[in-house]
């Protein structure tokens, strides 16, 4: 079982990455080229490539959704590998982290077709895959502070997908954000991508609270206090503290729009830095 | 959410709020202010989290707090090591300041809940059912059909589409003129209430865990030893055997205590305690925290009297070497004893394995009087006292809590999710719908939605209109058919 989570993992990769490269042909491919000579008319021609780049993004999902379940199948074969929930180290904790990204980017590809936000949700992902092949993949026993079978796997799932969504948000971010003047036209538009920001929290804000209060009754469970401001539970409040932001900046007049797209931003940046951040602040949760 | 915060910058105001108290209850309803609030608590949180913090007990204690801040001062540099502790941010979650944001949120919260409160009341209970011809017109999300029919059947039809579409609806009626109201999930106007004071709850849970609550988290108990827990309380705690396993591997399997608790010496609850499995009795609970090694010392006089007579835990480490170390008084002797273990994982110069090293001073004026190696097992004379360093055993270090206000965090806790959830997936959805007769005598039916321009409601529209729709197209068949056969 654990090799086949090392191949499905793999092929995961490899999915995602050429399903990326499907996507950057379908945004930023030859659009409307007339002067490529082919054996038929121009007017064809257009048509040809239009339809080439449309087959690119299909395809493209395709491979995501590939990619999407290999990641999935990685993950169960490891569970039933360890015998426990794969979320105990760095490396199974960043394969949840790219599970939850793709699966919510292809959550919001499904609702809104936005193609373009592929271009930035999955480097992260792919980028969290690689860096999960440079740390230790063997699966190693419990530690009696992480013998919680039911805290570690939902505590762990909810933090993936507020992670995830929040990877979405961020992506609808800086696409509003470089879609400045209009007619930007592959890119949607910035009522779309404000709304796709503003649902992406909408999942990731309750999934965040609700990590933080699991993490708070494991803490109660384990050592007799919910809150020790503990470094990674601190960063994590930081986090919910920067979208909770967010949620209020929207209905106020002159943070809308630009200014709440860079609370988008720096929550993001909150988020990578509390997934990050035990390894260079230790505390409770440095675990390896 | 609607811009409260723009209220403050109406020009006409009542004289009451031209008073102070009006104009700080209009501070305080501002979502700008909120945000403000949000973003410097976020920001000391961060500071928090990057800059090391002191722990309470060094803090505290004067000497402890200047050597800490010796250390800071390797780390960050002189000036900016004062410029920090002049800004208490090596303290912040436990400063005047920190609070302070704390509560300005909190009254923040509780003044917008109370402002608003009016308002979304007024919007669930009782809704404005009959609308105007414009709102129907402009509404961003409209619709119009025309029946054949008098205005009641064809307001009988609509409502008929509503309910399909799981909405509740009032009617309002004339002459020839129908007016429809339906909404669903229109509690959820008050998850914004329940998302918000739940913050307001957990403050008070911490408040009253604050005040009622009682912890030590370092609560040693030598293997064979029973040890009065304290805390306001007439428990006290025997550990019968500590256990740690490790894996093949190298790292720690499980890690158990056997408790036996006692009340006033009667056993009451006996059980094991791990590290995710804590034992409870009478609101106490004990929490496995960590563990060590004893030495088991006797001391007795030339003439055989003992001294001392039990487990020494070497719960503390040296500074220099990091060997175990643990301390006992006799004080009779005025002398205090301090038993240091040899250096776990190497060989140790100083205390070979097997042996005890014992430092002796007096306790009045802190001077060593003698220092010498004890071998297990054997009784020697040092400065006129006979010690034996009996056997090894193990101690544990259990963190024990007693904490009213955890259950009143885990209600409030679930009020927040349960308020996000209604706010953001039970959005509070209202329509209104006119059936008004034409002189033609034909009814023209109107529906009309309010909203953002925001896709979710437009699809929610989009559903309520094709439901509603559907049934007035085949209302319209029926009527067809009818007619039809009249005509025949």
């Amino acid at each position: 079982m654990f090799e086949v989570s090392q191949y499905t993992f793999v092929a995961a990769m490899v999915a995602l990455a050429a399903g990326l490269a499907l996507y950057l042909v379908n945004v930023f491919g030859p659009r409307g080229v007339r002067s490529l000579s082919f054996n038929t008319g121009g007017t064809q021609e257009t048509d040809s490539f239009g339809s080439a780049m449309k087959t690119a993004g299909r395809y493209g999902s395709i491979l995501s959704v590939n990619a999407f379940g290999f990641l999935t199948a990685s993950i169960i074969a490891r569970w039933i590998a360890a015998g426990h929930g794969p979320f105990s180290n760095m490396y199974e904790f960043s394969v949840a982290f790219a599970w939850g990204a793709m699966g919510i980017y292809l959550y919001f590809e499904s609702q809104y077709h936005a193609r373009s936000l592929a271009l930035l949700v999955l480097p992260i992902a792919l980028g969290i895959l690689i860096y999960a092949t440079t740390v230790p993949d063997d699966i190693q026993p419990l530690v009696p502070a992480l013998q919680q079978d039911l805290l570690l796997t939902i505590h762990v799932a909810a933090a993936v997908v507020a992670y995830g969504a929040f990877a979405v948000g961020f992506g609808a971010a800086i696409l509003f954000l470089v879609q400045r003047k209009k007619g930007m036209g592959w890119l949607p538009e910035r009522t779309t991508l404000d709304e796709i920001g503003y649902r992406s929290v909408m999942i990731g804000f309750p999934m965040m609270a609700l990590t933080i209060i699991l993490g708070a009754i494991w803490a109660d469970i384990a050592w007799g206090r919910y809150w020790s401001w503990d470094p990674k539970e601190t960063a994590a409040l930081v986090t919910l503290l920067m979208y909770g932001g967010y949620l209020h900046a929207r209905v106020i007049r002159g943070w809308r729009g630009e200014r709440s797209a860079y609370l988008l931003l720096l929550g993001f940046a909150a988020t990578a830095f509390t997934y990050y951040g035990n390894y260079f602040l230790g505390g409770l949760h440095s675990y390896g | 959410m609607e811009n409260v915060g723009s209220q403050a910058r109406v020009p006409q105001r009542t004289y009451w709020e031209t008073r102070t108290l009006g104009r700080m209850w209009h501070f305080f309803t501002s979502v700008r202010l909120a945000l403000v609030l949000i973003l410097a608590i976020t920001a000391a949180v961060f500071a928090g989290t990057m800059l090391d913090q002191v722990a309470p007990s060094v803090r505290s204690d004067p000497a402890m707090y200047a050597q800490w801040l010796t250390r800071a001062e390797g780390r960050y540099g002189v000036f900016p090591t004062k410029v920090l502790e002049f800004f208490e941010l090596f303290n912040v979650f436990h400063t005047l300041w920190f609070r302070l944001l704390i509560g300005l949120l909190t009254v923040n919260i509780i003044v917008c809940t109370l402002n608003r409160w009016k308002g979304i009341w007024r919007t669930v209970f009782p809704p404005r059912i009959r609308m105007t011809d414009a709102f129907f017109q402009h509404a961003r999300f409209n619709a119009k059909y025309v029946m054949d029919e008098r205005a009641e059947a064809a307001a009988a039809t609509v409502k008929k589409g509503l309910k399909h579409a799981r909405y509740r609806v009032s009617t309002e009626g004339e002459a020839g003129s129908v007016a429809l109201y339906a909404d669903r999930n229109r509690f959820s106007r008050f998850g914004t209430f329940i998302s918000h004071l739940s913050l307001v709850l957990i403050l008070a849970g911490t408040v009253v865990g604050g005040i009622w609550g009682r912890s030590d988290p370092e609560f040693i108990v030598p293997e064979g030893i029973t040890r009065d827990v304290g805390l306001g309380t007439d428990l006290s705690v025997r550990l019968e055997h500590f256990t740690d396993e490790y894996y093949v591997e190298g790292p720690p399997k499980d890690f158990r205590s056997d408790l036996v608790i006692l009340k006033n010496g009667e056993e009451v609850k006996r059980g094991t305690v791990r590290v995710n499995s804590p034992l409870g009795y009478g609101g106490m609970k004990f929490h496995q925290s960590f563990f060590g090694q004893t030495a088991v010392m006797t001391v007795k006089t030339k003439d055989g009297t003992s001294l001392y007579d039990g487990p020494v835990p070497l719960a503390w480490q040296t500074r220099e070497g990091n060997r175990p170390v643990g301390s006992f008084t006799l004080g009779t002797e005025n002398l205090e004893v301090w038993v240091i273990g040899p250096r776990s994982g190497e060989s140790d110069p100083l205390v070979p394995a097997g042996e005890m090293r014992i430092e002796v001073y007096e306790s009045s004026s802190g001077a060593l009087r003698t220092a010498t190696n004890l071998s297990q097992g054997t009784e020697q004379v040092v400065g006129g006292l006979n010690f034996t360093f009996g056997r090894e055993g193990r101690f544990t270090g259990l963190s024990v809590v007693k904490d009213p206000g955890v259950n009143i965090i885990w209600v409030a806790s679930a009020l927040m999710i349960i308020g996000l959830v209604m706010l953001f997936y039970m959005p509070h959805r209202r329509l209104w719908a006119s059936c008004k007769e034409m002189p033609d005598g034909k009814t023209e039916v109107r529906l009309a939605m309010t909203g953002q321009r925001d896709s979710q409601i437009s699809a929610e529209f989009e559903r309520v209109r094709q439901r509603v729709g559907k049934e007035l197209r085949s209302r319209q068949a029926e009527e067809d058919q009818v007619q039809g056969g009249n005509h025949v």
